[in-house]
């Protein structure tokens, strides 16, 4: 029984860095109708922008809070209004290929501006084991599952309630009409952009406090992809919960049917998905694939 | 007209042979420089290596630029990045011996990189010597112009698992390696020694490329009860193993491969990595000899280069000295014909960072001696066992 609760919290964990960095696909998605190729590798520069705060000018966990989402958002700001706006109205495939190019671009950067050499974000917490039970887990596992959970609802609340969070749906549904009832289209895009760049980035933060921050961390994006695509590549709320579900599924195949079958397990639950559900467990029926 | 310019081009065709090989110089020589070309990956998580590797390079070179050059000639390093791309590799090395027309080669990129550019060394004849990722099909069969420094990865497993196997007779192993060509030479220098002492493995893991979580994984060691464990994981795969197992509360003998061997990787560990121990040919730098490198490095590069420096500095280091030495040897007139038989011939040569290098007739690897080390996590560094 311990070692199946065992896989469960460090699948709950996996899975709650899988889901922010998902709930960032969909939160672009579902405002602008793009998939974001780079959104691995703006995780990952927002991760090393941290842990840059956290060796030059404070490792107080407020100060690399507080300038990790200061950063995220310029990030998202920035490569809203200098690469994504000017590709406005142009093919959708042709926007795609955009994002990718700024993937290479920011993954390349890694070794620019830092190194390729392995680094740990050393704040004062997160590093820490607790034992829970008998069972060993870090801080900082404990602390992105609660937050992943926070910012679920969180969210729900801004999408529910909140003028902003009611503009960017109306903006989602329909452009025009939205453009008509005097909403911004632009400024929903690129508040869009900064929000998908701060939760993912909380994503990648709490990796590096668990894991190491290394260029090789881009990849996390490559995992929460098919985590957005089970939650709903529309749905912000359901990437989350996809991302929980894909690394709770990840650890039971590792630690039930063997290593070989943890990086497939996600996939092949996928498919099973896809297969019954095409617009994944929380989307729309009429999602646009890309 | 046809006949004309046939007539021509037969007559510059003779005159070019009766002037005689003085004057047919080999590319990428000039009477100032002599120019040696590289292709590593700078960019994305393999630039570990080959930035430190051609960091190696830059200090040989630099080294004998500042005793006056090779007889006179300065030598200009062509630096090419890959980014760890094969296809990338194969351009990088077409480019610098086709259009910079470099004099040598050094370094190249992985392994996979290496052997798949190497029809186009073979064929374009340039004396190269190899130093970043050593495999048996380099130097197996032995190409005349293809020199390569190092020791073999199924080598290095095999002492490793050795001296554990001798250290912890009776213990229960667990191995996990990874689904590649790398994974496939550690599993296989470990399967050599299981079947030779008849070693009791009771985990054996298999991971995808790639992976950053090995919580299951290790949670499946932990239950299968290994004692000895050989990490087959590069970099932030033997850390994240490290730090799942301290989670768990074990701390089963374990061992890892050179290509993980670097000092930043024992302060990513923390205390999870103290003790491990590791394999490699090259010295470690808590060592008399790697302090000696360390300050022979200084003034010969930049500061941000300086960090840069880990075990593969030492390969590259070793390698460029090797090759530089043999041109030397070529007086006045370095040619390439001349250059590979000179590194042919090279013996014992002494570099300070690994055992004398050593080739011969039809031997084109150095097969350097290895030696076992221990992490300290007190002082972040790889000690010597002995």
């Amino acid at each position: 029984m311990q070692y199946l609760i065992q896989l469960l919290i460090s699948g709950l964990a996996i899975g709650a860095i899988y889901g922010l960095i998902a709930m960032g696909f969909a939160v672009i998605y579902k405002s602008t109708g793009l998939v974001n190729f780079a959104q691995g590798e703006m995780t990952m520069i927002t991760a090393y922008i941290a842990w840059t705060i956290s060796t030059t000018v404070s490792g107080n966990v407020f100060v690399v809070a507080i300038g990790a989402i200061l950063a995220a958002v310029l990030l998202g700001l920035v490569i809203e209004r200098l690469v994504m706006r000017p590709m406005l109205g142009e093919p959708v495939f042709a926007t795609v290929m955009v994002t990718i190019g700024l993937a290479v671009i920011l993954r390349s950067a890694i070794n620019f501006i830092w190194d390729a050499y392995p680094h740990g974000l050393d704040i004062s917490m997160g590093r820490g084991i607790v034992h829970l039970g008998g069972i060993g887990v870090r801080t900082g596992q404990i602390a992105v599952i609660v937050t992943l959970l926070a910012l679920l609802a969180a969210i729900w609340a801004f999408f529910r309630y909140s003028k902003v969070g009611v503009a960017m749906r109306a903006v989602a549904a329909d452009d025009r009409t939205a453009l008509l009832m005097g909403i911004s289209a632009t400024r929903v895009h690129a508040l869009a952009w900064a929000a998908s760049s701060v939760i993912a980035g909380i994503g990648g933060v709490f990796f590096a406090l668990s894991y190491d921050l290394s260029p090789a961390m881009f990849q996390l994006g490559l995992k929460a992809f098919p985590a957005t695509i089970l939650g709903g590549l529309d749905a912000v709320l359901g990437s989350g919960l996809g991302g929980l579900l894909i690394g709770i599924t990840e650890n039971l195949a590792g630690g039930y049917l063997g290593s070989g079958m943890k990086e497939v397990a996600g996939f092949a639950m996928i498919i099973v998905v896809l297969m019954v559900r095409p617009f994944g467990i929380f989307g729309e029926r009429d999602i646009e694939r890309v | 007209m046809i006949r004309h310019l046939a007539a021509a081009s037969l007559l510059l065709t003779t005159a070019c042979l009766a002037i005689g090989p003085a004057t047919a110089a080999d590319p990428g020589i000039t009477d100032t420089e002599i120019l040696i070309g590289d292709v590593e990956p700078l960019t994305g998580p393999p630039a570990l290596l080959g930035v430190a590797a051609s960091i190696g390079h830059k200090i040989a070179i630099a080294e004998a630029n500042a005793a006056g050059g090779v007889n006179g000639r300065k030598i200009k390093y062509v630096l090419e990045d890959d980014g760890y791309v094969t296809a990338r590799t194969i351009q990088g090395v077409k480019k610098v011996i086709d259009v910079d027309k470099v004099f040598a080669m050094i370094g190249i990129s992985g392994s996979g990189q290496s052997i798949a550019v190497m029809p186009v060394l073979e064929k374009s004849g340039i004396p190269t010597v190899i130093d970043v990722a050593p495999v048996k099909f380099l130097w197996e069969p032995p190409r005349k112009n293809v020199f390569v420094v190092g020791q073999s990865y199924e080598e290095g497993i095999i002492h490793l698992v050795n001296f554990l196997a001798d250290k912890n007779p009776g213990k229960k192993w667990g191995l996990i390696t990874q689904d590649d060509d790398y994974g496939i030479t550690v599993r296989d220098g470990f399967d050599t020694v299981v079947k030779a002492k008849k070693l009791n493995v009771v985990y054996s893991g298999n991971y995808k490329k790639g992976q950053q979580d090995f919580s299951s994984d290790m949670l499946q060691l932990k239950d299968s009860g290994a004692e000895v464990f050989l990490a087959g994981g590069i970099i932030g795969e033997n850390i994240a193993m490290m730090k799942e197992l301290e989670k768990l509360g074990i701390k089963p003998v374990t061992g890892i491969f050179w290509p993980g061997r670097i000092e930043p990787v024992l302060k990513l560990m923390g205390p999870a990595g103290d003790g491990i121990y590791a394999v490699d040919y090259v010295e470690p730098f808590a060592g008399a000899a790697g302090k000696a490198f360390l300050e022979k490095a200084k003034p010969l590069v930049s500061e941000a280069e300086f960090k840069g420096i880990n075990r593969y500095t030492m390969t590259g280091y070793a390698a460029a000295k090797v090759l530089i030495a043999a041109i030397e040897r070529c007086g006045k007139q370095p040619t390439w014909a001349c250059t590979i038989s000179e590194l042919e011939k090279t013996r014992n040569v002494e570099t300070g960072v690994m055992a004398p290098i050593s080739f011969g007739p039809g031997v084109r690897f150095s097969n350097q001696k290895l030696q076992i080390m221990q992490a300290d996590a007190a002082t972040l560094s790889f000690k010597p066992v002995n």
